[in-house]
């Protein structure tokens, strides 16, 4: 049932130091507000009600991307979906973010909502999840202690839930370089409209040697385990093989058989063998095409 | 309460607002702008968008307090005068207003589309539409009045 906001305190924190002693001081009282596409939906159903908002759009320092050939992608905490999408460096370097932030949502709820926001919520249908988990993505996190960072693989540890603390804030997401001859794609079927929720998705990175041998792969599936997870099985029977379409059938059954789906089960896991195939097809693809020394 | 000031359709507010008003009835409650509709209330129909700074946003999913020193414009400030804004005659003539529930929204996101994409394709238009829902037309002569109007607009 859909209800009116309730009363809170709104605060708005000029530097990440203001706000993590906000979060010290009032913990399960408070919640932070970043796009608020998830926030508000949760306190306007009743199942949030933070007595204190702290809005982090006021930390200037937070809204930034950069890149560098060593040390990857760092996006600052209040970067937008919607930012990803037809970002020059996106498209460059990482261009199954940019599939991946055009799964979230619809263009209202992007031009709001943050990547790490959409982290923090952790659905289990998450949209950005199973790239990042792919990508080997970790999370910078600060908190009155100092700062730590925690691979994506370790940030979910249940639907809508994460191993952050209640002085816990998100600052960065970084994703480290890719080794050469790497590159990554995500695929995705909604339930129902284009716009809904994620009934499966898959997202797969492979690195190639000079040949076609996988050096390395890695495939993050979403909205078929209670968090989004990496198909370990899968990745363990690919390295080391030669790129070859029937290897990535067997490679997705695999997958298939390692996701744990609540509801439509059967159909999930049909679905999900469809999705790793066309990742892992397309990500080897594209690698293939990339030359050597990028 | 808090103290913001914020543009909406050119003019400027310096208002008082309890914190947990959303943007969409400070719109409607607060600037008596009607135009701008109460959906769902989850961020899913589209029915409150409004440009924020320029860009598509679910004012039912926005705090009027974070509009402070920022731009609103709502489906009133698409024309200040009795002339219909291009988009607005293309949905008159196109067909693409039946009930006029989903219609201020739908103007909305199609003016941040063409103002950032001129000649849109037709994908382009859906996609940007994407979170606007609409129970009576079936969507069809709306895109084709979005269409309309960018050829219109740009030949």
């Amino acid at each position: 049932m859909i209800r009116k906001l309730r009363k809170f305190d709104y605060l708005k924190p000029d530097t990440v130091a203001e706000a993590v002693s906000l979060l010290e001081d009032y913990q399960e009282k408070a919640s932070l507000l970043s796009g608020g596409t998830d926030l508000l939906v949760f306190m306007k159903l009743g199942a949030k009600n933070p007595k204190y908002v702290i809005d982090i759009k006021g930390i200037s320092a937070l809204d930034y991307m950069s890149w560098s050939i060593t040390d990857g992608l760092r996006i600052g905490n209040l970067t937008t979906i919607q930012s990803l999408i037809g970002h020059p460096l996106i498209q460059d370097r990482l261009p199954m973010l940019e599939q991946a932030a055009k799964a979230v949502g619809h263009p209202q709820i992007r031009n709001r909502a943050t990547i790490a926001g959409n982290i923090c919520t952790a659905s289990p249908s998450g949209d950005m999840a199973p790239s990042l988990l792919a990508l080997g993505a970790g999370v910078k996190v600060a908190s009155l202690a100092g700062e730590r960072t925690i691979p994506v693989q370790e940030i979910f540890t249940g639907p809508f839930k994460t191993l952050l603390a209640p002085t816990d804030m998100v600052i960065e997401i970084h994703v480290p370089a890719l080794p050469p001859r790497s590159a990554g794609s995500y695929f995705w079927q909604p339930k129902i409209t284009a716009v809904d929720e994620t009934l499966a998705g898959a997202a797969a990175v492979v690195t190639l040697t000079d040949g076609k041998v996988l050096k390395d792969v890695r495939i993050g599936m979403g909205s078929v385990a209670p968090t989004p997870i990496r198909a370990l099985r899968a990745e363990e029977f690919l390295k080391g093989k030669q790129v070859e379409d029937k290897l990535f059938e067997e490679a997705a059954n695999i997958a298939a058989g390692e996701s744990r789906p609540r509801t439509r089960a059967d159909y999930r896991r049909e679905i999900t063998k469809l999705l790793v195939e066309q990742a892992l097809k397309e990500a080897a693809n594209q690698a293939i095409r990339t030359e050597v020394n990028r | 309460m808090h103290q913001i000031k914020v543009t909406v359709n050119g003019e400027s507010y310096q208002v008082e607002v309890p914190a947990q008003r959303t943007l969409l009835d400070f719109l409607r409650q607060n600037l008596e702008l009607m135009g701008t509709k109460s959906g769902c209330e989850t961020g899913d129909c589209g029915a409150c968008t409004v440009l924020l700074n320029g860009k598509a946003v679910n004012s039912c999913l926005v705090l009027a307090v974070e509009t402070d020193g920022k731009e609103v414009l709502t489906v009133e400030g698409l024309t200040h005068s009795l002339e219909l804004h291009p988009l607005q005659e293309a949905f008159v003539k196109h067909g693409a207003i039946q009930c006029g529930y989903c219609t201020p929204g739908m103007l909305l996101s199609a003016k941040a589309l063409l103002d950032e994409i001129p000649r849109p394709t037709e994908d382009e238009i859906k996609e940007a539409l994407a979170g606007n829902l609409c129970r009576c037309t079936g969507y069809y002569s709306i895109v084709k009045a979005v269409m309309a109007a960018a050829e219109k607009a740009n030949p």
